[in-house]
């Protein structure tokens, strides 16, 4: 009983970082119908802001909201030069500039940066386990709950009290009548990648506090994480983004723990085939609408 | 030509083109301010396609259109909506997902000072009471006449110079439509000026004062309501080239 | 580190014009060409392994070239594609290259060593460490790293030494090395009288392992030391969450964890051992790299794969001098006859050893944020798994 709760709290610890991953993921989506594959070098950004920060002595809590700041400014920044230039541009050709971006970043990193690792020393006091009702709960993973907690109830009262959150909402059903209320295209989708930016930067923070080092590729794997979330969830739906974060990771979380020794080579495939049989179930995702008519 | 005052929308030598075909060939037409002009016209005229363009939601390959003698051709919708003219889509497009309350408030995010929409939006409320009882529920759940009022109070809500409203009578029931356009002709006696696309020629020229023809992408007939309406003409312009 | 950084970008440049197809074959000169993954995954090996070419080539130019020849290095990205491994392959054999360094990881490596087989060019893999790598392409392809038997049997044998009787094992399907180290420990440590309790998989990137450390604290018996070849990230992470979970078991880690990172990782990497190519202790032949590299590059040099990388090239150049000839099948011979060719981490021979070369292993310990020499080991060929 005890290791079904610990496992609890661990699959709720990583499902927020999948969850904050696959939420920026799905707002640029449900506004432009793009996926973002360069959103995971957004978290590699954060992590080499800190590095920089860290090494000219600024000290912790100014490297993470160095981070942080670095990659909404540099999704703002992406939107601005590669995405609003093909904005009208279809489908195919967004996601080949969004994998063409990441290409861009990879190879700026190895060569500018370091193709090895550097290290992010984390403080010893996050590294501890605090004693929670006789469970064990580990500073990084209770920092990730409440992080992800507190930013998912910030956001949903900007998406539902400002009119710049509502009308982000209403762009995610309706694009072209959302610019009929007087809405400012730019602004909506330039507020999409900002928060996607901030979401990465808080999720890379979460994602280096665990792994304490940023390599350039360091990203590629939790956006495609974030991706199947998205999909699981319903893609366009930022309630389902959610959902469909926490969802894989309970599924990955607790087959690691309870597949039988046996069994483990072939966890990721029953991971996928566990996905693919919930949208066979709703094809529309967990949270997700029938399509709208564009 | 002379821009007199008058005419608060004056559109001329509009043309769009979507690949090689050509949607609109030259059409015009004028609106005075307080006035409802009906824009006519078989399925596939170009009636659509002229509101859009107008509003800068498709791009028009030539053509004039003077907001209050400005030009505002070209430009992006939501800055000829700061301007004064937005357009209630046809098939109404209430945000389905978004509450009633935050479908008007989306509105009339124009209104910069939130005293300028408080105002409108109690006007509105008085005036589609409905909405004020459906207030917190989703759009979506609302019955098609429900939704169309949203949609044309939506519209409203940025308080517009002009209104362009398109098809408010598709999909709904006779006796609901009737309560539309009698909706629609309340707006008129406080003020509104309205350019109105339909495909119900009786009701449409019913409450507006003058109106047009498209056909094939051109006016094929322009007039005062009452003679459209008595002269049959339309009969025969609805049939005519294609 | 800007420095570091222009040395790079001009690196891959002229490797890159070179690549553009200036250099043929030289009479006056030897070539040796290098296909490696220096943009894409494998970047974090063979860039390093680059520098350390390079900066051994300087080295023996200054001091005369090979059989008073200047030897020439020809550059070719690969881009760490498998199938780009071959085409740039054949590229380095029309460019008339008389040996050839491949990539880092044994796919690529495969598919480029192929190529130089058929045109009987001897050729190394940088750092791949499988030792099943040699046999798999032919007589003409040879390792150059540590292999992962030998490092298993290595910790295998401190393991015991240190009286630890029950062992837990964590590795990854993903890579043969994140696999197949961990079960040559495996059988190594059960071979001398240990018993390996449980054996836990990850997937490599996977980062969080909490499951997995649940797990081994519900463990009976529970386990007296955890062998893993996991490195950055999941390293990291592993052990993070494992100490946070209070479990204080010894951890042996491998060559892969021998980065800053390790060392920055404060208490919860305290007394990790891990086993490298060697460690520098003064006076060292390895000492005197670092500070060559230090010097070459403005930066202190931060993975050993430079270091392998410049035993590779002085091996190479071992092999030609020997052979007395640039011609592909005496050079091979050459080669896999050497004994005790001096390199940066040490000796290395190849006599006897089909092609998978016998050096030294180091065991190091983490104390402190720094680096302790546990020794240096050569366990005894029988107590070696098979590969």
């Amino acid at each position: 009983m005890e290791i079904l709760i610990q496992q609890f709290v661990n699959a709720l610890s990583l499902g927020g970082t999948y969850a904050l991953l696959a939420l920026g993921l799905a707002m640029v989506f449900s506004v432009l119908g793009l996926i973002n594959f360069a959103h995971g070098d957004l978290m590699t950004l954060t992590g080499y802001a800190m590095f920089f920060a860290i090494g000219a002595g600024l000290g912790m809590p100014l490297a993470v909201v160095l981070g942080i700041a670095c990659a909404t400014l540099a999704a703002v920044a992406m939107e601005r030069v590669a995405f609003r230039p093909v904005r009208d541009a279809n489908t195919a050709t967004m996601l080949l500039t969004s994998l063409a971006v990441s290409t861009i970043l990879h190879m700026l990193f190895q060569n500018l940066i370091s193709a090895r690792p550097r290290a992010i020393p984390v403080p010893s006091w996050m590294i501890g386990a605090v004693d929670v009702g006789g469970l064990a709960i580990g500073v990084i993973q209770l920092m990730s709950i409440t992080a992800t907690a507190l930013l998912l109830i910030a956001l949903s009262i900007f998406l539902r009290r400002s009119t710049l959150g509502i009308a982000m909402r209403a762009a995610a059903l309706d694009f072209p009548v959302t610019r009929l209320m007087g809405i400012n295209a730019n602004a909506v989708v330039a507020t999409a990648f900002g928060l996607s930016g901030l979401l990465a930067g808080v999720a890379g923070v979460l994602w280096l506090a665990q792994r304490g080092s940023v390599d350039p590729l360091m990203g590629f794997l939790p956006v495609l994480k974030a991706f199947i979330a998205v999909v699981l969830g319903g893609l366009g739906s930022l309630a389902g983004a959610v959902v469909g974060g926490f969802v894989l990771a309970f599924i990955e979380v607790f087959l690691r723990a309870f597949l039988p020794d046996g069994w483990l080579p072939f966890r990721e495939s029953i991971t996928l085939t566990l996905v693919i049989v919930l949208l066979l179930v709703r094809p529309e995702g967990l949270i997700g609408q029938r399509e709208n008519v564009r | 030509m002379n821009n007199g005052p008058e005419h608060l929308l004056d559109v001329a030598g509009l043309e769009v083109r979507y690949g090689a075909i050509e949607a609109i060939r030259g059409a015009g037409l004028e609106v005075c301010k307080g006035e409802i002009v009906a824009l006519l016209g078989a399925n596939g005229a170009g009636k659509s396609s002229f509101l859009n363009a107008i509003m800068g939601l498709v791009p028009l390959t030539s053509g004039r259109v003077l907001l209050d003698g400005e030009d505002i051709a070209g430009e992006a919708p939501e800055a000829i909506v700061r301007r004064g003219m937005t357009l209630c889509p046809e098939g109404r497009r209430v945000f389905a997902n978004l509450t009633v309350r935050e479908n008007l408030a989306i509105g009339g995010a124009t209104r910069r000072r939130a005293g300028d929409a408080a105002t409108i939006l109690t006007g509105m409320l008085d005036r589609f009471p409905v909405l004020a009882e459906r207030h917190d529920q989703m759009a979506g759940t609302l019955s098609g006449g429900e939704q169309q009022m949203l949609a044309i109070a939506r519209a409203m809500m940025s308080a517009p110079r002009i209104v362009l409203l398109d098809e408010p009578s598709l999909g709904l029931a006779p006796r609901i439509v009737d309560t539309i356009f009698e909706m629609i002709a309340a707006l008129q006696h406080h003020g509104a000026t309205i350019l109105l696309v339909e495909q119900n020629v009786d009701l449409a020229l019913d409450i507006a004062d003058r109106g047009y023809v498209l056909a094939s992408g051109r006016v094929a007939l322009a007039g005062p309501a009452s003679e459209l309406l008595a002269s049959g003409d339309v009969e025969r312009a609805y049939m005519g080239r294609d | 580190m800007n420095q570091v950084s222009t040395t790079r970008i001009a690196a891959v440049a002229a490797g890159l014009m070179v690549a553009g197809g200036t250099a043929q074959g030289d009479s006056h000169g030897i070539t040796i060409g290098y296909a490696g993954g220096f943009t894409g995954y494998l970047a974090p090996y063979d860039q390093p392994s680059l520098n350390g070419v390079q900066l051994a080539l300087d080295q023996i130019n200054a001091a005369g070239g090979i059989m008073g020849m200047t030897v020439e290095l020809i550059v070719k990205d690969t881009r760490s594609d498998t199938a780009q491994a071959s085409v740039v392959a054949q590229e380095l054999v029309d460019d008339g290259v008389v040996a050839m360094i491949v990539s880092c990881d044994v796919d690529p490596a495969v598919a480029s060593g192929v190529m130089a087989q058929v045109a009987e060019i001897p050729s190394a893999s940088s750092c791949a460490s499988t030792p099943t790598l040699p046999a798999a392409v032919g007589p003409y392809m040879f390792s150059n790293y540590t292999a992962d038997n030998l490092q298993g049997a290595v910790l295998a044998e401190y393991a015991r030494g240190q009286g630890y009787e029950n062992a837990y094992i964590l590795l990854s399907r993903d890579t043969p090395y994140t696999e197949k180290l961990p079960e040559y420990f495996g059988e190594a440590f059960e071979a001398m009288g240990g018993t390996v309790v449980a054996v836990g998989e990850y997937t490599m990137g996977q980062q969080d392992f909490s499951a997995e450390v649940t797990n081994i604290g519900g463990l009976d018996p529970s386990p007296d030391v955890i062998q893993t070849s996991a490195y950055e990230p999941d390293f990291p992470a592993f052990i993070k969450q494992l100490r946070a979970a209070g479990i204080d078991t010894p951890v042996l880690g491998s060559d892969g964890i021998d980065s800053p990172t390790t060392f920055s990782l404060g208490d919860v990497a305290e007394g990790v051992v891990f086993s490298n190519a060697g460690f520098a202790s003064p006076g060292s032949a390895l000492e005197a790299f670092e500070m060559a590299f230090e010097e070459k590059y403005g930066t202190p040099n931060d993975t050993v794969f430079t270091a392998t990388g410049y035993d590779l090239m002085m091996v190479i150049a071992a092999a030609i001098e020997a052979a007395g000839s640039t011609d592909g099948p005496a050079i091979r011979d050459a080669w896999d006859n050497l004994e005790n060719v001096q390199v940066a981490t040490g000796s290395i021979t190849y006599k006897d050893q089909n092609r998978v070369p016998v050096r030294v292993v180091a065991l190091n310990q983490v104390s402190g944020g720094e680096r302790v020499h546990v020794g240096d080991f050569s366990p005894d060929p029988s107590m070696i798994p098979a590969p």
